[in-house]
């Protein structure tokens, strides 16, 4: 696999065809572990880098998983194939700008990714589209458990899975629902969300993770405690969290139709407008607009476009990505012009 | 395990003594045990035996170190990370009152590893032999010491997975 057979496609995730997809774009469940005889990567010498990543880079790639794992070691590859990981939410922002021996073990599907020597030995991810999460948890469990027949991990009976940071110790589990509420922000509703969820002990985060602005009206909402609780109470008490939001966006979604239908027809043809004819568009502005299309889309003001399509071009509109699809380097005005250009030429004829 | 003297070698000697009823241990590699008498003298208090060697400086009260990763807990508040697994008990009293205010909690409820139990037993049956090997050595058994050695490096490499 190779970055241009990524960029043929988009991951199994973003294809929003899964449950509860008007709003719950994507579930992801995460693990954190390390093994047992390796120091932490904070105190790691770049020796025991390297051993770590010998040691399970090839387990990873070699082992009999239900999608065969494909393992790439970061260092081979430049800063822009980097970003291009991070923009697939295959590695984070932190990993891909490290030094060090480190990689990224993942699936052609992008569901099951595990980065390797993270701020934790590993970090196990899978993402399912939709609100898919027992789905989610059942293949990460089963993959943590047969990962467990040939790798120590450092566990204590009192504190469950070390971790570098005692902030995800004991199940080392982090379950992150994303979510698109564009009718609460509407309506100007979305600091009660925030509020309450934060009193439930959730945090909230934009698209791109920890310290980052929510754009486009997408919300990333995931458990503060790994301790205490068991990986099946995180699962269900998310689940019972997520449908609650669900619920409070399509009543907004409904009364915003009711009576202010010509406002949201006007926001969503506009975008439609300007992402149909602009020739210069930043990120932020074509994530804005997107966002109100696939408002539109949802409730079915606009037609004969897909959420795949633009979930798409969510995904291709980042900056490694034009430039990957551009075989060059970009800089921001070019890359401007260049992502006006992918969005006019992806919703022509449409 | 690092020696708790020098901080630097592998602990071979591992040393249990009882000092006004508490229990107490204390692991050192075979140069910091032949420096402390271990051996020699069978009067011995573990606080002698973790005295630095006397050429370096008595650390600071209050600045702990960890023995295997030697990470002190005002560096870890400094940098928010811990340096190894082994932290989470020498930095225990620290930590658990972090993790109630983090988690609510301080105990693990959910998943445990099915190689855990093996695991921990693995590691007293580690522990039982390096004693075992001292004595056989000791009293000058080497045919049977061998033996023993053979079966620690197999124990080590399963626990090394």
């Amino acid at each position: 696999m190779s970055v241009e057979d990524l960029l043929g496609r988009a991951g199994e995730w973003l294809k929003g065809t899964g449950p509860e997809g008007d709003v719950v774009v994507s579930s992801r469940v995460r693990l954190a572990r390390n093994l047992n005889r390796f120091p932490f990567l904070t105190l790691a010498s770049p020796a025991v880098r390297t051993e770590i990543e010998r040691h399970v880079g090839p387990r990873l790639a070699e082992g009999k998983w239900p999608r065969p794992l494909d393992y790439w070691p970061l260092e081979k590859l430049s800063p822009l194939d980097r970003a291009f990981l991070v923009e697939r939410h295959l590695i984070s922002r932190e990993h891909a700008q490290a030094e060090g021996d480190r990689g990224v073990a993942f699936s052609a599907d992008e569901a099951v990714s595990i980065m390797v020597n993270e701020e934790d030995h590993l970090r196990l991810q899978v993402l399912r589209s939709g609100f898919q999460l027992d789905e989610a948890f059942e293949e990460i469990d089963r993959l943590d458990t047969t990962l467990e027949e040939s790798l120590n991990f450092a566990f204590s009976p009192r504190f469950g899975y070390l971790t570098a940071c005692p902030t995800n110790v004991g199940t080392g589990m982090r379950i992150s629902v994303l979510l698109h509420l564009p009718a609460v922000v509407l309506a100007k509703q979305v600091d009660k969300v925030l509020q309450s969820l934060q009193r439930l002990n959730y945090v909230v985060r934009g698209l791109y993770g920890e310290g980052t602005s929510p754009l486009g009206d997408f919300y990333q909402v995931s458990n503060q405690v790994t301790l205490g609780k068991s990986e099946r109470d995180l699962v269900g008490e998310m689940k019972r969290v997520v449908p609650e939001i669900l619920k409070f966006e399509r009543q907004w979604r409904r009364k915003l139709l009711e009576v202010e239908r010509r406002r949201l027809e006007d926001r969503v043809w506009r975008a439609w407008g300007i992402l149909r004819n602009a020739r210069r568009m930043t990120s932020e502005e074509a994530i804005e607009l997107l966002s109100a299309l696939r408002l539109g889309v949802d409730l079915e003001l606009i037609r004969g476009i897909s959420v795949r399509t633009i979930h798409e071009m969510f995904l291709f509109i980042q900056p490694a990505h034009l430039q990957k699809l551009e075989r060059r380097v970009l800089e921001a005005e070019e890359r401007d012009a260049v992502r006006a250009d992918f969005v006019r030429r992806r919703l022509e004829g449409l | 395990m690092n020696c708790q003297r020098c901080h630097k070698n592998h602990a071979t000697y591992h040393l249990t003594a009882i000092e006004k009823g508490v229990k107490r241990e204390a692991h050192l590699c075979e140069e910091c045990a032949r420096q402390a008498g271990v051996g020699l003298q069978f009067n011995f208090s573990v606080g002698d035996l973790l005295a630095p060697p006397p050429e370096e400086k008595a650390p600071k009260a209050g600045s702990v170190r960890c023995p295997q990763c030697g990470l002190t807990y005002s560096e870890f508040k400094s940098k928010g990370r811990l340096g190894c697994a082994h932290d989470y008990e020498v930095f225990r009293g620290e930590l658990l009152r972090l993790l109630e205010r983090v988690h609510g909690a301080t105990a693990h409820v959910g998943k445990t590893p099915r190689t855990a139990d093996a695991h921990v037993r693995l590691e007293n049956e580690l522990l039982r032999l390096k004693r075992d090997l001292e004595s056989m050595v000791k009293s000058e058994n080497f045919e049977k010491a061998a033996e023993i050695r053979d079966r620690i490096r197999s124990l080590e490499a399963e626990l090394n997975r």
